[in-house]
């Protein structure tokens, strides 16, 4: 019993940490206009909760280090001498990818917790009886 | 009603054996994005039936496994990187082998708890309260 809950708390952090992911990525997608905006990107790491749960969750976002894009708009407020301005870093392909992909894991998540609430819930059924 | 006694015993470890299992699946599902981590399995259930006896004797995949309780940590972790390859972080973990591996699971906590009941009706057959 105590393992199917540690189950269920692995797959609420494993929920949680998609929901960030894909929460950053929304910001990203936000922003891709943004001039000088550098894109966020969240790393999960595994931890061991206080309670020896497995758990994931996710570190401090970095900023992504790809080169800004260079946009010519001689007219814009922000341009340089030569028309440019700085764009933002933000490869929307990149990030719709991401989303998508958060989005299938945060559903394995779901999936496994569901199962593991069907589990414990028909180990209970046997004390119904 | 000994045989009965030691078949419950044996469909509550099958069980807590598939809660085990389910535990190490939603954990490796929990990390599929991880950089770096490596999926796991629990050694499979097996038991077998030893040739000097003729009462049921389960041989463990771990000592203690029949204390019972979850204080006692049940599984025996291994790789079980056999499907899928890993990504470019070193990821091993295969959301689909996963999946497949999660419905074993819960088959075989069903197929325990089935046991489990049936086990009883047979007792209660054999008390007179069928």
């Amino acid at each position: 019993m105590s393992d199917l809950l540690s189950a269920m708390q692995s797959s609420v952090s494993g929920m949680t940490a998609q929901s960030t992911r894909l929460r950053v990525s929304s910001e990203n997608i936000a922003n891709a206009d943004t001039p000088g905006y550098h894109g966020k990107m969240v790393r999960f790491q595994e931890t061991i909760g206080a309670d020896g749960t497995a758990r994931v969750s996710t570190a401090a976002p970095e900023l992504s280090n790809q080169a800004v894009e260079r946009i010519y708009a001689p007219g814009h407020p922000l341009a340089d001498a030569e028309g440019y301005y700085d764009g933002s870093n933000v490869s929307l392909m990149v990030e719709i990818a991401d989303a998508r992909q958060a989005q299938r894991s945060y559903e394995a998540n779901l999936k496994m917790f569901d199962q593991a609430r069907a589990m414990s819930s028909s180990l209970l059924d046997l004390l119904r009886r | 009603m000994t045989e009965n006694s030691s078949l419950l015993t044996a469909a509550a470890d099958a069980s807590r054996h598939a809660a085990a299992r389910q535990t190490v699946i939603a954990r490796n599902i929990a990390n599929a994005d991880t950089p770096g981590f490596v999926a796991q399995d629990v050694v499979p259930f097996s038991r077998v039936m030893t040739a000097d006896t003729d009462r049921f004797a389960i041989r463990n995949t771990r000592s203690g496994h029949m204390a019972g309780g979850s204080g006692v940590d049940p599984r025996v972790v291994v790789d079980s990187s056999a499907l899928g390859a890993a990504t470019p972080d070193g990821n091993t973990v295969s959301i689909e082998d996963q999946m497949v591996r999660a419905a074993d699971a819960r088959q075989q906590h069903d197929l325990a708890l089935t046991l489990y009941r049936k086990s009883l009706d047979i007792m209660r057959i054999g008390l007179g309260r069928g």
